[in-house]
């Protein structure tokens, strides 16, 4: 069984065609890598999976599950961790809070747990959303999702933003995921550190996926990176 | 000097039934986008379902009962009807509850008359507390103290319990909320019927003191919007404050300049928004 199955999507803003005809998949305890310019559709696909934006035509399959039209709710208590692009914390509550509102899952994660994960978190539990870093932030938000003992983690764009040495750390925890056995489909601009991480990868451009292959693949060749996914030689060099 | 203090005293109260009534219209607002122009419906309700309900099971009873249907009718109608607007153009929202408005009116008007109907309150809460300040009824100080214990109540439950937390969230970002597990339809229901419950409770306290007839909550629900955007829009402090304030500034025109007791909350919300477009607690952008 795989942990998700996206059968050709079709997506819509209003009148926008966004994605035409995505299909993609990833196994269970696979990590896959999306790649992909600006307004390739990257965040479209993963908010087509959640239910944030259904598609219009396609079918999405969760751990077997046909969850095409599902309320995000539902979706999310099939064990599927959303980490948004940008964050997305409630700055208007703390960071205890915040940890307080998704509906938890059991299993190994706890309150506590994260915040053994994320000791720079455990600091801050006072202090409201608003007022952490960048890189606390997408801690939370990882922390966020993990509560709900997450089968599947979505995560767009996690080290967008960040400091080198944070969005190091940001890896080693996607690293630390596959461990635990967690499937994940990670949406990167950072390439490199991506196909590093990731088993699989996928290039979306204009809506389509253009690519689709082994990730060491992918990585071995700088050139095709370039003109697939856009990555600029600086995102090339950016991690370690 | 007695009769400035006598005001004074009066607008609290009223400031304190502007809060009571503008709180329930935050919630509804902050979480669901949807203006309710059916509130002051909901707090004739309340009111003449504790009329019908004195009778039977005493005016505390009453007290308890009248605001936890009247919250029950509110999740009702929202299944039914007001959900039905979420996510689409405002107007909808607004002509629907604008019909529900009339339509609550003339169903009270039905069923209770149109003259206004006996509305008794215990003896023990009608004594004046102190012969000097005569105007200081049981009655009086006990409608300001049940509103600040619903609204600590109230407090405690958006900041202790999850489902609080997760209405404050949601008022944030409700798509987020979604992708966490939580049913948002079910929050937005709850959240409205605890709207509407305030507002019930408002209209079992104000009827003692005001009088029972259909038009009751029409009288409080501009001043009630005026306090919303006083306080500024997503803050439910500010909301509070602002029916306080605007209670309290028309407590003390009706001294000075009583033809302008009504105005005088207008002109209050024109210069606030002057100085500080967001209102006096609002969040940055909420209004543009
Ligand atoms: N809410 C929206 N309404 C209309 N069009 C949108 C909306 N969100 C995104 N788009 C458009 O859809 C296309 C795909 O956007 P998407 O956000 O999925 O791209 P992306 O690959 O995530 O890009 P980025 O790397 O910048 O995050 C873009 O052309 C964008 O302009
Ligand atoms: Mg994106």
């Amino acid at each position: 069984m795989k942990a998700l199955e996206a059968q050709g999507l079709q997506t819509y803003y209003g009148k926008s065609h966004i994605l035409d005809s995505v299909t993609l998949e990833v196994g269970e305890g696979e990590v896959v890598a999306l790649l992909g310019r600006n307004g390739a559709g990257k965040t479209t696909t993963l908010r087509s999976i959640v239910g944030l934006t259904p598609p219009r035509l396609g079918s999405v399959r969760i751990f077997g599950e046909a969850v095409t039209g599902w309320p995000p709710y539902r979706i999310a208590a099939l064990g599927v961790g959303y980490v948004p692009e940008g964050r997305r914390i409630f700055g208007n509550l703390t960071l205890d809070e915040n940890l307080l509102v998704p509906v938890a899952r059991p299993g190994p994660w706890t309150i506590e747990r994260v915040y053994q994960l994320f000791p720079r978190l455990s600091e801050r539990r006072e202090n409201k959303g608003r007022q952490l870093s960048g890189g606390e932030q997408e801690m939370l938000a990882i922390a966020r999702a993990l509560l709900l003992n997450p089968r599947l983690l979505l995560l767009d764009e996690p080290s967008q933003g960040l400091a080198p040495l944070i969005v190091q750390d940001v890896f080693k925890i996607i690293g630390a995921m596959r461990a635990e056995g967690i499937s994940v489909l990670l949406v990167e601009q950072n390439v490199r550190a991506a196909v590093a991480v990731a088993d699989r990868a996928y290039v979306l451009d204009d809506g389509r996926i253009v690519y689709e292959g082994a990730a060491a693949a992918l990585g071995a060749d700088e050139a095709r990176v370039r003109t697939l996914a856009g990555a600029s030689a600086e995102k090339w060099e950016a991690v370690d | 000097m007695t009769q400035l203090i006598f005001n004074l005293f009066n607008g609290v109260i009223i400031g304190a039934f502007y809060a009571l009534m503008a709180l329930g219209l935050s919630l509804i607002l902050n979480l669901s986008g949807v203006i309710n122009f059916a509130h002051g419906g909901f707090l004739a309700l309340g009111a003449y379902l504790a009329y019908s309900l004195m009778p039977h099971i005493g005016f505390w009873g009453a007290l308890v009962a009248a605001p936890l249907l009247t919250g029950l009718l509110g999740i009702a109608i929202e299944w039914l009807l007001i959900r039905r607007t979420y996510g689409r153009d405002p107007l909808y929202s607004l002509l629907l509850t604008f019909g529900l408005a009339f339509i609550f009116e003339d169903v009270s008007r039905y069923i209770w008359g149109a003259q206004s109907v006996p509305y008794q309150i215990p003896a023990l809460l009608s004594r004046p507390l102190s012969l000097s300040y005569f105007f200081i009824t049981g009655y009086r100080v006990f409608m300001v103290a049940l509103v600040a214990l619903a609204v600590a109540a109230l407090y405690l439950l958006l900041t202790r319990t999850r489902i609080g937390i997760r209405i404050r969230a949601g008022t944030h970002d409700l798509a987020t909320v979604a992708t966490l597990g939580v049913n948002v339809r079910l929050l937005r229901s709850v959240n409205f019927g605890l709207g509407v419950y305030l507002a019930g409770l408002a209209g079992v306290l104000a009827a003692g003191q005001l009088g029972l007839q259909p038009t009751i909550g029409t009288s409080l629900i501009m001043p009630s919007f005026v306090a919303i955007i006083v306080g500024g829009l997503g803050s439910l402090p500010g909301t509070l404050l602002g029916g306080i304030l605007i209670g309290v500034a028309s407590g003390i025109t009706s001294v000075y300049f009583a033809s302008a007791t009504e105005a005088v909350i207008y002109v209050m919300m024109a210069l606030v928004l002057l100085v500080r477009p967001r209102g006096l607690l609002g969040e940055e952008g909420r209004l543009q």
